[in-house]
This record gives C-alpha cells, structure tokens and sequence, in this order.
C-alpha cells in the first residue's frame, strides 16, 4: 500500500505539487500518467523518498517515507531511467551488489540471483559488463536489481519507453505476474495502449494535481471517450471528472 | 571490521617504527660532529681508547683523535684512512686533501688518525711551535731537556704502535677492510701495516714512497739530482735559459756563504734583516724546501740568479712560501721515529757518498743527527719485507728532492701488484695535481685493473719566474728563443 | 546525519567494493594517474642529470684575439672545460654569433705593458643574453685568477716578500648542513609535487564517480538503497582515495628508485631516504588522500555538470601547489608545531624531512593525521547533506 498524503511541493518558489493525494492498493497495476511538467518525476521522487515534501506525508507499507527512510527503502523496488547502470560491472557483479546492500547474504542472496535470472531471462548477459547494452537489456536488468530483494512496492518511471517487442512483452509478463504475487506497482507511462492493457487503475497528473483517476474503462467512460488517450487529453487539459477506482482528492 | 582494525594496528606499528629508526639506526659509534681547517664540511671524530702498554708512562688518557670525512653515499665500500708523514705531522693536518678526493669521498668514508704524538693525539712538539731556531746547538739542549722530561713517552712511539693503534681504530669504527692513502713517511707506515696487518687491507696509494729499506734522511743525491732535472727544464725553457748558468751561481753562493751575508739576509715578513742569522746550512735547507713544491722551484733560478748579484730579496721571498710549514711537525715524535727508525741505521761512510759534490752536503742530515744525539731511543728495526699481493699504485715526482722514483722503482720487488705514476718535474707529493685525485678514485673502485696513465703526461710544471714581473707571459714559452735575445745573449 | 545505529558493515562493503570495481575499472582514469606519478620523479631524475652532465661536461670556447702577443698567457688558459683557439684577427661580435662562448683580446702591447708593470688591459667580449656565456666567463675568470695568482705571487717574491702578506687573514667557511640537507634544495620542490599528484590522480576518478554518476543517472539509484547517504559518500571517498592514493605511492616509489641514479652524490648530497622512511611518507599520505578525495567529490556533486566538475576540479588542483609555494615565498616561519595540524602544510613539512633523512616527531604526525582526518570527517557529513539537496538530482 502506497499513501500519498496530500503532499506539497516548491522549487525556486514555483509550486510544482499542490496538496496531492492519493492512495495505492497492494496487488494492483496502477499507472501514472500525465503531461510533460505535470509533475510525475518529482511526485515519484517524493514517493520513493529521494525528495521530501514540503507538507504532506508519504506511506509505503504504513511507514513513513522521510521518517525512515531505510526501512522504507527495503519494501522498495525503483526502475528508474535505465541509464543507470555502471558499465564497468557485470551483471552479476551488479546484482550481487545491490543484493548485499539490500542485506542478502549468503543462501538467500544465491537464490534470489538466480531467481531474477530466470525469471528475467539474464542467463546470457550474466557474465558480461554492461557497457552496449540494448535498451531492452537494460531494461531487463533495471528490473532484476529493482526485484532483486523481492520488495513490496515497485515503482517504474516510464519502463517501456525505447524497449523491442520482445522487451516489452517480458516486462508486461513480469508485472502481471508480480501483481499476482500481490506487489504493489507504480508506473508512469506515456504509451496509452500499454496503460490501458497493462493497468488495473490509472492516475492522471496536470498541474501537480490529480485530476483523473480510475479503470481505464472508467476513464474512457466518464469522458466519454472510446479510447484512453482521448480521455487523457480531456482530462489533463480539459474538464474534470471523478471516478471510485482510487480515493483521491480531484481538483 | 576485525580485520580492519588489526590491520590499522600494524600500520600504525609500522609508522612508530618508521618515525623512531633514524634516531636508533646507528651500528658504528655516532662521535661527534666537528670541523678541520681546510675542509668547509662537518666530519665526525672520535676518541678512540687506547691501552697503556705496561711499564710505559706518557698518559693517553683521552684516546686516538680519529676524524672520519662521512661518505656521501655509504654504499659499502671500504674506507680510505690518510697517512701523515713527518715522523711528526699529524692527519688532521691533511683535511685539504678533502677537497681533491671529494670523488673518492662521494662513496668511501676518509679516515684521519693523529699517531700518538701529533696533531690532537697529545702532540709531542718538545716547545718548537713555529720557528726553528737557527742554531743547531741551542736545538739540541732544547730537545735533550724535552727529551729528559718525557724519555718513556719518547721511547715508546713507534711505527709499530702507530700501525697497531690503526688497527685498533679500525677494529673500534667497525671497518672490514681498508684502503690506506700515505704521503712521505705515510708510505712507510702504510707499508709497515700492509707487512703486519695484511688481512686488512684491501688496497695501498703511496704518494712519494719510503720504502721499508730506504734511508730517506740521506736526501742530499735527491735534492741535488732534482735540482739537476730543474736546471735540465730551465735550460729547454728560452726565457729561463737567458738566466744562464744559476746552478754554478748557487754552488758558490753556498760556498761563499759570510757570517756578514747571513746577518744581513732580509726577513721576508717584516723586510728588515732576519732576527736569527740565516746561516748556510739554514739557506742550503731553504732551497732543498723550494724543490718539495714545483711552484717555488720555478722561482729558484731567478732567485739564485739575483742572489749571486747581491740581491738576496728574491731568495728571502722564497723562504716565505714555507713560512706556515714548520708548525705541524711534533718534533717530539718526529726524532723518536726518526731516530729510532732510520737514523740509527745510516753509517758515516754512507754520509760521505750521499753528500759528495751536493748543494746540501750534509746541511739536511746534521739536523737530525744532531738531533738524534739528543734524543737516545732505542734502535727499534723492522724485519725484511715479505711479499704482498695487495693492488698498489704508487705516485712519485721526478724532481722530489727526497723521495726520488727510483725508490718506487727499484725497492719495492716484493709487492707484485703495483702500478707507478710519475709526474714530470713534480715536487714532493703529487696526489692533488691535475688528474691524479681521479687515478686514485678509478684505482680505489678497480684496483685490479692497470690505470691508463697518459693524462699524468699533461701535469706542467709552473712557468718559471723569469724576470721581476714573474713569468714571461709575453714570451715565447716553448718554442725557439727569439731571434733579437739569442743574438744580443 | 542519519543514525550511525544503521551502520551495515556488510552492506558498506558491498558499497565501497562496488565503488573500487567501478574506479579500478576505469582505464582512462588509471592511465592518467599512473602517467602522472611517474612524469615528474621522472622529469626531477632526467633534469638533475642533465644539468649535473651539463655543468661537469660542457666544454665551452674561448677564442683569444692577439694570442701571439702572449704564447704563454694562451697556453694557462687552456682547461679541460676551456677550449682556446687563437686567433690573429676577427670580430668579437661575429666570433660571438659563430661558435664561441666568449672572445677574449689581448691589448696592443700587451706584452710590453706586462713587463714594464703597466697594467696592460684585456677586453672580454660577452653576450650577456646567451646561456653558455655565464659558464665560459666562470671558467675563463678561473684560469685568468688561478694565473693571477701566480704572477702576483713571483712579483712579491722578486721582492723579497712572502706572498702570505696578501692574505692579512684566512678564511674557514665551515658548513652545518648535512650532506642529506643539502638534498633539500633539490627535493624541495617533492612534497608539493607528490600532493599535486594526489590531486591529479584522484581527479577523473572523483569526477567520474559524482558527477558522472549523476549524469548517468546511477546516483539517484544508489541513492536508494537503504543505507545512509554518509556511507555513500565515504565509499566514493575511499574509492577516489585508493586511486590518488596509489598514484603519491607509484610517485613515491619512483621517486626513491630513480635517486640512485641521479647524481646526487656528485652534488655532495646524501641519499638519505630510508625504506622505513618511504613507508612513513606512504602512511602520512593517506589522510591527506582522504581529503582531497572527499572535498574532490564535494565540489564535482556541487558543479552543474560533468564537464563543469572537471574544469573546476582543474582548478583546485593547482591551489595546493599555489597554497604551498606562496607560503614558501612569503618566507613564513612554518617551523612552529601548530603549522603541522595545518593539512597540506603538515604534510609538506613531514615530507620534506623524511626525504632528507631528519627525524619528525611522531606526535605531532599523530595530531596533524588526526586533524586531517576529522576535515574528513566533516566533509562527509556535508557531503551528505548535499545528498539530499534536489537540486543535486539535476533537472526536474
């Protein structure tokens, strides 16, 4: 469960987050989307506790983000931009590690290599540095050190952007079976299709404001659109309108 | 984290023990730090104990003055220790000698002992300070008393016990094996080490040779023979030619010598006449000096040549090159060696056929053996010298008035290993002339291998005073007379 | 500071291993700082040597106009490091340009102003804006005095006075330095060259891992882990450390191993450096390593981009030596003990003195490391602060 507790936020005196709310169900798949500027980075950022805010509160799991934050950090799993990756390690090497500063030691730390292993479908990349990776296979280790410790939340910034079909359709696997297991996922995401395939609720950002939230069918139909992106434009940058899928507090 | 700590614990050991070891480091005695005249760097000198032999007095209770010129670079090499000559000059007097051995310094230690006698080891100077007294008998009551007061001290110095002093100073400054440097009668006392002490030696410099056997008091032959060769060297020099015949004007000179013309003969400090009357033997023993150094020998034929004409200024110039020269001898030590060593091994006949048809004469001889009569030690002999095998370069002056190359050439059969460099017209003591300081540091790192000599060749002697405005700069020195001289000649 | 209760040793190893893998691994960076280290003990030896060759070998040329006029003057010149050719007639200036070092001519009537006592004159034609011309004067000056000497000294002797008349007094020059100390004017300029090393060698690497981290952004990744954000920057500081660290040591050691070969001793300087005093000069770089390890990353984390971070970080590099040779000509008295708790001051002097040979005191060490070392201390914790600054996580 993640709760966002009406959060504000400024930089250089430009308000970027206004008493932003909402509230995230375990075993759901729930996407974040809105506008460049909207304020999605700096709301994960928030989330993820690498920013605070200037008011609210963050909840991951009933604990509070910038409280406490390393116990927080345990129940979290972040893909963000896949450029960060350190070319000069392998991906063992770079597994193993964020593994062991997650605390995996010994047995525990063996079994869930090789799990990501498998279940990423690394077995060919394991030994090599990650220098010239394809942005799939970024993707796709991005992902292993963000699961590595099997953490609770996993929020992903955009996690299909510049991925190949077969990527794409491995990352959707993965979600959808994480979801299963009953973690709770965040992304944000620009591409309707996989928004609308993918997502259990959507959340729609305009102005550091939720002002749209809901089953994709339920967007389309308070909008009264046929698809996901027509009602994502009349939301973000048109009228407002309420849905039950999430509390959260609209404009 | 265990492991880390005691890893930073042996680090910081090791910092300690880095930080502590320069002031602990030392296996040989530290000594003290300390200066000589005629060398701008500290050294280190020691007092080196030394026992008393039983039923000897003469106390020595503050040890062998050592003083050692440090390597620059101790890379393990051995020392070279410096051997005065005299009898009686002490090897502190031979600090300048640091700075033509400044290459052989960069990686051996030089090592100076006084003898028990000179210089700081409680010299023995018997009160003859500065000046010598021109009498020879007043000299003679003066060493008698000195003798009488210090007999056992006088007695008991020896070559024997300098060279066993040595050893024991080697053995206290935790040298192996050493090299040894002798000038004059240093020779005779680096040879006498090499015959008793073989084993620790490594090499021998002889720098105007005394061997064992030679009597090196009968120096009247060698001073005549390097006036001869000077006389030889004018004559093929155009401008000192033109002086004429200056040896002939000096054997009457000599000859003629007046109680008036040694009165009158001019003091070349105050100008006025000398205080004490330069009597002939007084002056025969000045020129004898004069041929010790090449540059003063340059100035003799000119002087002679105007002392035959009345104008004794130049001859009294001359003596004043030497003026400094007289203090360093402890003549206390200088006759107990002398006399016991040499003089009493030279016979009255061997006086006649050595003086015959000299300048010297007998000048030179008389003073130690008038000296010796005052001073009574027993006859101390050493054995016939049994062959050794250790590297020796030996360095003579062709015009060494009293330790000719022929004493290098012809009495030292026994050491099979030696190689000889002889300086055209050089004087007495050659090591510090022109290429010889670096033979000797070549000799020293390679002794096994013959020196390549030919740079010994380009050592000139000075250019002669030819006139009252010294050498002929305008001359042509070396080639033909100019044609006007030789005509008007 | 978050809670130091949090510490995980293994999940600090985990974190300071990745951080050497990733410095270690970078070539670039070790190229430069291996480069580095060993370009300027290398350029010490070779120009020590050149000069030590230079001054002991170099001939230089003295061409004597009206040589005839004094055969002998002609030949007492003549040297093993002055060659004279006589000449009977030229031009200085065009002697000059051609191939000698200095012209030296003889009066008109040299010869006979000689005789007569009357002072005759000699010209030495120099070109005071050419670098051999010193030297040849030096040796010209040499022989001229040496043969001065001599003439001056059978003129008082023709009349009947002892040359020792000139010199009313003589003079002892007696030397308290050690033939170690004098090493010091040489190696003097060692110790701000090793910290400069420090400074170069860790600067890719510290940029690398700050800047460059942010810009790839693996920062923000690292960031979230669960571990304060102090270890973060006390890995990177070790990691940068180890490499500025290696390169002072590769200096070092280089340094120590190319003295034998240097002509030190020929400079009647002592080779005074001990083993032990290499390994203390190795330990007291360490702290020093540290923090200019950490103010590096504080600096490059502070700076808007990578490039940004590696120009300033050129910058910084030339302050220590700047720091330490103003202090130097400013002629201040570093010798008061409170100047060794003075970082890169501490340090020079520490060095300076080990690598003559003299003894430092090992409290003092002590206390300056210590000081160093709490500067460290300080500066992680203001790096971590920065850590959380957004501004930090670049553009929003």
């Amino acid at each position: 469960m993640i709760e966002v507790q009406s959060i504000d936020k400024s930089f250089a005196g430009q308000r970027v987050l206004r008493e932003l709310g909402f509230e995230i169900p375990d075993g759901r798949i729930t996407a974040l989307l809105g506008a460049n500027g909207a304020g999605k980075t700096t709301c994960l950022r928030i989330v993820t506790g690498l920013l605070r805010a200037d008011a609210g509160r963050v909840l991951l799991g009933g604990r509070d983000v910038a409280a406490d934050p390393l116990a927080a950090r345990r129940q979290l799993g972040v893909v963000g931009d896949r450029e960060g990756l350190y070319e000069r390690l392998t991906v063992e090497e770079y597994l193993t590690l964020f593994a062991r500063m997650q605390g995996l030691a010994g047995a525990a730390l063996r079994q869930s290599l090789d799990a990501v292993r498998e279940e990423l479908e690394l077995g060919e990349l394991w030994k090599r540095r990650t220098r010239g990776f394809s942005q799939g296979e970024r993707m796709k280790v991005s992902l292993a050190r963000a699961l590595v410790h099997r953490p609770q939340h996993l929020i992903l910034d955009e996690p299909t952007r510049g991925l190949d079909v077969l990527a794409a359709r491995l990352l959707r696997r993965t979600l959808l079976r994480l979801r299963a297991e009953g973690t709770t996922i965040l992304f944000s995401s620009h591409v309707m299709s996989e928004v609308a395939e993918l997502s259990d609720c959507v959340l729609v950002m305009a102005d550091g404001r939720i002002v749209g939230n809901g089953s994709p069918a339920e967007l389309m139909e308070n909008t009264g659109s046929d698809n996901l992106e027509d009602s994502f434009v009349a939301l973000a940058y048109g009228s407002a309108a309420r849905s039950e899928c999430i509390e959260g507090t609209p404009a | 984290m265990v492991r880390i700590r005691r890893l930073l614990w042996g680090l910081a050991l090791c910092l300690g023990s880095a930080l502590a070891s320069p002031a602990i480091a030392q296996q040989a005695p530290a000594g003290e730090r300390c200066y000589l005249d005629g060398w701008g760097d500290a050294l280190r000198c020691y007092r080196v104990p030394v026992s008393q032999s039983v039923g000897q007095s003469g106390h020595f209770p503050d040890g062998l003055a050592v003083m050692v010129a440090p390597a620059v670079n101790d890379g393990g090499r051995e020392p070279l220790y410096l051997l005065a000559g005299g009898p009686g000059q002490a090897a502190s007097e031979l600090a300048p000698l640091l700075n033509a051995f400044r290459k052989v310094n960069r990686e051996r230690a030089i090592v100076m002992v006084d003898r028990r006698g000179a210089g700081r080891s409680g010299a023995f100077r018997c009160g003859f300070e500065r000046d010598m007294p021109a009498d020879l008998e007043q000299f003679s009551r003066q060493l008698a008393d000195c003798y009488l007061q210090r007999a056992d001290f006088a007695e008991s110095l020896s070559s024997r016990q300098t060279v066993a002093d040595l050893e024991r100073v080697r053995r206290y400054l935790g040298h192996g094996r050493i090299a040894l440097w002798g000038g004059s009668w240093g020779t005779r006392t680096a040879l006498l080490y090499q015959q008793w002490h073989p084993q620790s030696l490594s090499a021998l410099v002889l720098d105007a040779v005394a061997p064992i056997d030679s009597k090196v008091f009968l120096a009247a032959s060698a001073a005549e023979e390097a006036l001869r060769e000077l006389e030889r060297d004018c004559v093929a020099d155009p401008e000192c030619a033109r002086l004429g015949d200056w040896k002939g004007d000096l054997n009457r000179l000599l000859q003629g010598w007046s109680e008036q013309q040694a009165r009158t003969f001019p003091d070349p400090l105050t100008g006025a006449p000398a205080a004490e009357p330069v009597k002939r033997w007084v002056l025969a023993n000045a020129v004898r000096a004069a041929l010790y150094d090449p540059g003063a020998a340059a100035q003799l034929p000119y002087a002679v040549r105007q002392a035959s004409r009345g104008n004794y200024l130049p001859l009294s110039g001359l003596t004043g090159l030497f003026i400094n020269n007289a203090d360093s001898m402890a003549m206390g030590l200088t006759f107990s060696v002398a006399c016991a060593e040499s003089l009493n091994r030279i016979s009255a006949e061997e006086v006649a056929r050595d003086s015959a048809d000299t300048f010297l004469g007998t000048a030179f001889f008389d003073l130690f053996h008038s000296g010796c009569e005052a001073w009574p030690v027993s006859a101390k002999p050493y054995g016939a010298p049994e062959p050794r095998d250790h590297p020796v370069l030996l360095i003579s002056g062709s015009a060494d008035p009293i330790t000719p190359p022929v004493y290098a050439e012809r009495r030292l059969d026994y050491l099979p290993n030696r190689q000889h460099l002889i300086v055209a017209g050089g004087g007495h003591i050659n090591s510090r002339r022109g290429c010889i300081p670096g033979l000797i540091a070549r000799f020293l790192n390679t002794p096994a291998e013959p020196l390549d000599k030919t740079c010994v060749a380009g050592i000139e002697r000075p250019p002669f005073m030819v006139d009252a405005y010294g050498p002929a700069l305008g001359g042509k020195a070396g080639a033909e007379p100019a044609a006007e001289e030789v005509a008007s000649d | 500071m978050m809670g130091l209760g949090n510490f995980s040793t293994r999940r600090m190893a985990a974190l300071l291993r990745k951080e050497m893998l990733e410095t270690w691994r970078d070539r670039r960076a070790l190229w430069m700082a291996v480069c580095f280290s060993l370009l300027f003990p290398v350029m010490i030896a070779g120009s020590t040597t050149f000069f030590v060759k230079k001054h002991a070998e170099e001939t230089t040329r003295l061409a004597l106009l009206g040589a005839e006029r004094a055969p002998l003057l002609e030949q007492r010149l003549r040297s093993d490091t002055l060659k004279v050719d006589a000449l009977e007639q030229g031009e200085p200036r065009a002697l000059l340009a051609g191939d000698y070092d200095v012209v030296l001519q003889l009066g008109e009537d040299f010869a006979g102003d000689y005789r007569n006592f009357r002072t005759p004159q000699l010209y030495l034609y120099v070109d005071s804006s050419s670098t051999a011309t010193g030297r040849a004067e030096r040796h010209l000056q040499e022989r001229l005095g040496k043969l001065q000497q001599l003439v001056v000294g059978q003129r008082l002797v023709a009349r009947g006075v002892a040359p020792q008349l000139l010199a009313p007094w003589k003079l002892e020059v007696r030397d308290v330095s050690t033939p170690s100390g004098r090493g010091a004017m040489l190696l003097a300029m060692v110790p701000g060259l090793l910290i400069l090393t420090l400074f170069v060698a860790s600067l890719a690497t510290s940029v690398d891992t700050s800047a460059g981290e942010r810009e790839r952004l693996s920062l923000e990744t690292l960031l979230l882990q669960p571990m304060p954000a102090w270890q973060v920057i006390a890995a990177k500081t070790l990691a940068v450390a180890s490499m500025g660290w290696l390169g002072s040591l590769l200096a070092i050691a280089a340094m120590v191993a190319l003295m034998p070969a240097m002509p030190l001793a020929e400079l009647g300087i002592q080779q005074a450096t001990t083993t032990a005093g290499v390994i203390t000069m190795g330990l007291l770089l360490l702290p020093l390593a540290l923090l200019v390890a950490v103010v590096q990353i504080l600096l490059a984390l502070r700076s808007q981009s990578f490039k940004d971070a590696q120009t300033q970080l050129s910058i910084l590099q030339l302050a220590p030596v700047t720091v330490l040779m103003a202090l130097d000509m400013s002629r201040v008295e570093l010798d008061h003990p409170l100047w060794q708790l003075v970082p890169l001051v501490g340090q020079q002097q520490w060095l300076k003195s080990l690598l003559v040979g003299d003894p430092v005191s090992l409290p003092l060490v002590l206390a300056g490391s210590a000081a160093s070392l709490l500067l460290v201390a300080m500066a992680v914790a203001l790096g971590a602060r920065a850590l959380r600054r957004e501004s930090l996580l670049g553009a929003l």
